[in-house]
């Protein structure tokens, strides 16, 4: 069986990798336009990562006077520039200092109710969505796609005027709020992942006198595992980079993303930019080490069909 | 006549015993069963209700609210006056203003510039990604590498990756040096800091970061195509372009339609990361910029209330977008899509 699946793979690798001569060419530019791209990309990281060594007057001295080579690597690295980044603060509504670390802690849990809230809705919609025939399905099924496609426009007045009229603006709430939808993109993949499970291992625990709770809970929702792991890892990787949310409905609550972008701003009028690159590597390397780590898995499950149906 | 008796005693339960069972089993035939069978149909019935009642109640009050009730809001709001919420068509008056006046056209600017951004995505982004997923899915040397690269701008934050095109081009910055070794001049002020230059090198880093999702879609997509398509066509002479579009292209088309649709969707929403690049000065507003900027004012927690021209800006380019996305629905749809 294994050898079988072997040969298979092997076979089709040969298929796809068999050349002639003018294509080898084809190719090796498009190898060399790929590679430029991916030096583009981590030089750019680099660069960032380098100058977080540098002392603030030598990088002022660069950047700002021009008088140096920017290519050139820091003379002394000055590693405490990350323990510094550490105790950049910002000021909140309240007057409050927010630092690093808390930025960080509310990265944290706004990720985690973000990610949870919007990975089990849509598996609940999903799974219903797909597996059960009930008069309002088809309707239901139309209003997502209807909603999906209709290309709505500056709703941001309307929603902030709305959280603040509930009472859940500027407060954790308002992220538990919004995080519950699940009649977006992920249920149109969990929909779509649903479709192809058998629904003999449901009726399978209905003979054992479970019911549709047990039947979906221990398990449907199980064999989604890898499933979940993408959509959560792609949707934490986005709620940890939006700035522009937490910027918008809780201003108070400054995750890294948000709280760095003010950051920024501070530190490009004091000249403190090496603590600055410092913070930035500190919000880039979590989603770094879960993007290497789960790349392979993120690559293969990431997928959709048509809006048809 | 005991044991007869006896006997009789023995042998009359059994025949009652019989008979009793016959009627019994008739009668539960005819009344019990049914009604039983009924029953724990219904009891299934309700259960099955209850689960999936239990299942859709939270996400579809979420779509009530956050989706239905927000958008009423937003067309309610366009027809209100900002301080006395009465009916008026000010906001309309105010909208059409900005769009077209040679003075204050922060609108036209922005939707000048929105366009500018869909144009890249459309024109540039979608049929470059369409290229480097080929090539990813034919095993160019180092194919997987190059996948994770072509997606990492979507995992580094943009904050990150701004600031790196910031001073990369700056002009004491790496590509002032290159500029210089080269023996010219570079400009002393910042490409991002000219009203003619800041839209431009703002559309590059779009470009340059925006392959991310497209690829990771469509290579997905190739990967499902049996390989024996490829081989078939191979030996009759099909060289990589006609490969692409005339075999692959067709084949993925259900993916390839799905994400042109979310794009046009997307139409009016189409930005760079104005807010981290120039905070919308030096001409680069967009629509999405010039909306969040509205609401968000300078930054003071409430944001800064100006929700009505918000609003009705909105709704304007809404419904400006649904004609334009109907029609883009009917023609993709007018496309078979290949089975395989």
């Amino acid at each position: 069986m294994e050898k079988t699946r072997r040969k298979k793979v092997t076979e089709e690798a040969s298929i796809l990798t068999k050349r002639d001569k003018g294509e080898k060419i084809v190719y090796a530019v498009a190898f060399v336009i790929f590679a430029l791209y991916a030096i583009s990309i981590i030089y750019a990281l680099l660069y960032l990562m380098i100058n977080s060594f540098q002392s603030a007057y030598t990088y002022t001295q660069n950047s700002v006077m021009g008088n140096a080579n920017p290519f050139a690597l820091p003379e002394v690295w000055h590693f405490e520039n990350y323990a510094k980044a550490a105790t950049i603060s910002i000021r909140d509504s309240q007057n409050n200092e927010v630092y690093l670390y808390t930025m960080f802690f509310n990265s944290i849990w706004y990720c985690g109710i973000a990610v949870s809230g919007q990975v089990l809705m849509s598996s609940f919609t999903g799974y219903v969505m797909a597996k059960y025939k009930f008069k309002a399905r088809e309707f239901i099924y139309a209003l997502v796609i209807f909603s999906m496609t209709i290309p709505v426009v500056g709703t941001s007045g309307s929603m902030l005027k709305l959280v603040s009229d509930l009472g859940i603006y500027n407060t954790p709430f308002y992220v538990v709020a919004v995080s519950l939808g699940g009649l977006g993109f992920n249920f149109m993949i969990m929909y779509g992942f649903f479709k192809s499970v058998s629904w003999s291992y449901a009726e399978a625990v209905f003979l054992d006198g479970g019911g549709h709770f047990t039947a979906f809970f221990k398990v449907m929702l199980p064999q989604t595992k890898t499933l979940v792991v993408t959509l959560g890892i792609v949707a934490f990787i986005t709620t940890w980079n939006d700035y522009m949310t937490p910027l918008l409905y809780i201003p108070d609550f400054p995750t890294v993303a948000s709280g760095l972008y003010r950051i920024k701003e501070s530190a490009t009028r004091s000249g403190d930019m090496p603590y600055y690159f410092a913070g930035l590597m500190f919000s880039v390397i979590p989603v770094l080490a879960i993007y290497i780590a789960f790349s392979d898995t993120i690559m293969k499950n990431f997928s959709f069909g048509g809006l048809k149906g | 006549m005991n044991d007869k008796q006896e006997n009789d005693s023995i042998e009359k339960p059994p025949l009652k015993k019989k008979i009793a069972n016959f009627f019994g089993d008739v009668k539960r035939k005819i009344f019990k069963n049914k009604p039983k069978k009924e029953g724990s149909l219904n009891r299934n019935k309700r259960n099955q209700t209850i689960f999936i009642v239990a299942m859709l109640a939270i996400p579809a009050v979420h779509w009530l609210i956050f989706w239905l009730y927000i958008n009423i809001q937003t067309i309610a709001l366009a027809f209100q006056d900002v301080r006395t919420s009465a009916f008026t068509f000010d906001n309309f008056k105010q909208v059409w203003t900005q769009l077209t006046s040679p003075v204050n056209n922060s609108i036209g600017i922005a939707l000048k510039n929105t366009l500018k951004y869909f144009g890249a995505t459309v024109l540039i982004n979608i049929p470059l990604s369409l290229v480097i997923s080929f090539f990813i899915y034919k095993r160019i040397a180092g194919y997987k590498f190059f996948r994770i690269m072509f997606y990492l701008p979507a995992i580094i934050s943009g904050l990150s990756l701004v600031t790196a095109y910031t001073e990369f081009i700056n002009p004491n910055g790496p590509l002032g040096a290159i500029v210089k070794f080269f023996g010219g001049t570079p400009n002393s002020r910042s490409a991002l800091g000219r009203p003619e230059t800041a839209t431009t090198a703002i559309l590059i880093y779009f470009i340059w970061t925006g392959f991310t999702t497209n690829v990771l879609l469509f290579t997905g997509g190739m990967s499902r195509i049996p390989v024996e398509i490829l081989e078939a066509a191979k030996l009759d002479g099909c060289g990589p372009a006609r490969e692409l579009t005339t075999i692959l292209f067709p084949l993925i088309w259900p993916t390839f339609s799905t994400q042109l649709i979310f794009t046009m969707t997307g139409l009016f929403n189409s930005t760079g990361p104005i807010l981290l690049f120039t905070n919308g000065q030096y001409e680069t507003s967009t629509l999405a910029f010039w909306i969040f900027s509205q609401v968000y004012g300078n930054g003071v927690v409430g944001g800064s209330g100006t929700y009505n021209l918000v609003s009705c800006a909105g709704l304007c380019f809404t419904i400006a977008g649904v004609p334009l996305i109907l029609l883009a629905r009917k023609l993709v749809n007018k496309v078979d899509a290949v089975e395989y």
